[in-house]
């Protein structure tokens, strides 16, 4: 499995959960020993990691962003939790 | 300052164990405290923990699949919207209980191993369990859960990196987390036996780092470096009551596991009071919080909040001082007393003394 697969069809790895803090207002993204907290854009990319390709997520997140470019936001995020071992290709 | 809330809740169960393992962290007089908190009480625990703002639980003992209430505990967790972590030898984590707790919600597990070769696994631990804990790692990836293989490294398993490395490869774990041991508890008794040299842990470095690299993407490689070789202290516990909270077997609340081997500490237990009230209120809590507290060379140093002065319960144990800096700092004035451990345990061949108390059997 190479990098590139594993964000085609990002899905979250297993003990991987999204999970917002109702206490500290707060996305969170969980896992084994850890926790990233999320702004509002990585909340809602990870909240369509369920397998869709990218490009659907980019599409669906267009009408959420209005500054920037979402595709180059999404790229470097999925990237990012790709580098941390936090994704699976939601092919396999 | 205001208090921040925790994040994580360290939830130990029971000192029982099937193991004994020389470096355990559970305190060596283990049967002071043999009392165990009931079903009912944990649960109201978990659910205080989740109001304080827990987010994460480990799970963890002794070994915690030794309460046959364990499945019962991590659903009630997954109620409370908490992220449950198990630690376990992995004696006992058979089909049946793993499938219980996949059922129950447990996210991820971790499991122990004390050495890549059976036999001197088996020796570490005490008790044949190499092939168990393999059967384990393998029922628990058919679960699917995430799983760390966990390995304290220290004078008797350092050589055998490769092997340790080659194997979690094997294996197919997702983690493996090649940890030195800390030295408190079982391990400060048998620390002249357990240091490794300078040298070994420098060659350790090396090897873990080519590791990581030519296995980037197949397997994270997690590497605690022994505080004794460092020059500056570990940031333990990101701060004493700031990050975690310990509820141990009797239901005693600590900053952390080790923290009630040290005299004199008036410990909070569940009965006091919720977590919460523990946790902003309790003098214990608020002992080492914040700055306050530190002597020099701490107070002025401009690592400070970077590694809040060390470990208590390492500064106490070396140096008698619970509020000195941490001895293994370079800046120290006691870091003479760890270089001297390091070139007695040089020249001093001892026995290891094996965990001794209340077992699971």
């Amino acid at each position: 499995m190479t990098r590139e697969s594993q964000t085609e069809r990002p899905r979250l790895a297993p003990g991987v959960r999204y999970r917002w803090d109702a206490m500290r207002e707060q996305h969170q993204l969980l896992f084994p020993e850890g926790l990233l907290v999320l702004n509002e854009s990585g909340a809602a990319i990870v909240q369509l990691c369920d397998g869709r390709t990218t490009d659907q997520m980019i599409h669906e997140l267009e009408d959420l962003v209005t500054d920037g470019n979402p595709a180059d936001d999404v790229h470097q995020f999925l990237a990012r939790l790709a580098e941390k071992g936090l994704l699976r290709d939601g092919n396999s | 300052m205001e208090t921040p809330s925790p994040y994580s809740l360290l939830a130990e169960l029971t000192y029982r164990c099937p193991l004994q393992c020389p470096y355990c962290s559970n305190p060596v007089e283990m049967s002071r405290y043999a009392g165990e908190l009931e079903t009912r009480c944990w649960k109201r625990v978990l659910s205080e923990a989740s109001s304080l703002g827990i987010v994460q639980v480990h799970f963890s003992g002794g070994e915690p699949l030794l309460r046959d209430d364990l499945e019962d505990l991590v659903a009630h967790a997954r109620s409370e919207d908490l992220y449950c972590h198990l630690i376990t030898s992995g004696v006992k984590a058979d089909e049946k209980r793993l499938g219980q707790l996949k059922e129950a919600g447990l996210d991820a597990i971790q499991i122990s191993l004390q050495d890549s070769r059976q036999e001197e696994s088996d020796w570490l631990a005490g008790a044949r369990s190499f092939e168990i804990k393999q059967s384990a790692v393998q029922a628990a990836r058919e679960q699917g859960f995430p799983i760390t293989l966990n390995i304290v490294l220290h004078r008797h398993n350092l050589g055998q990196l490769e092997e340790m490395i080659e194997l979690a490869r094997q294996w197919k774990v997702d983690k493996l987390e090649l940890a030195h041991v800390q030295y408190a508890g079982w391990a400060l008794r048998n620390r002249a036996a357990l240091l490794p040299t300078a040298e070994m842990v420098t060659r350790s470095t090396t090897i873990v780092e080519r590791a990581r690299q030519s296995l980037a993407g197949q397997l994270e490689i997690v590497h605690v470096l022994p505080d004794y070789f460092q020059q500056f202290p570990k940031a333990c516990l990101h701060g004493w009551g700031r990050v975690f909270l310990t509820v141990s077997p009797d239901g005693s609340v600590l900053p952390c596991q080790t923290a009630r081997e040290i005299p004199g500490l008036q410990i909070p237990t569940v009965e006091d009071g919720s977590l919460e009230e523990i946790w902003f209120q309790d003098p214990l809590f608020q002992r080492f919080r914040g700055t306050d507290w530190m002597p020099e060379p701490c107070r002025s140093c401009d690592r400070r909040e970077i590694d809040f002065g060390g470990c208590r319960c390492q500064a106490f144990l070396v140096t008698g001082d619970l509020s000195a800096t941490d001895p293994v700092c370079h800046l120290s004035p006691k870091r003479f007393l760890i270089d001297e451990a390091i070139s007695e345990s040089e020249t001093a061949e001892r026995e290891l003394v094996f965990r001794s108390g209340p077992d699971g059997f």
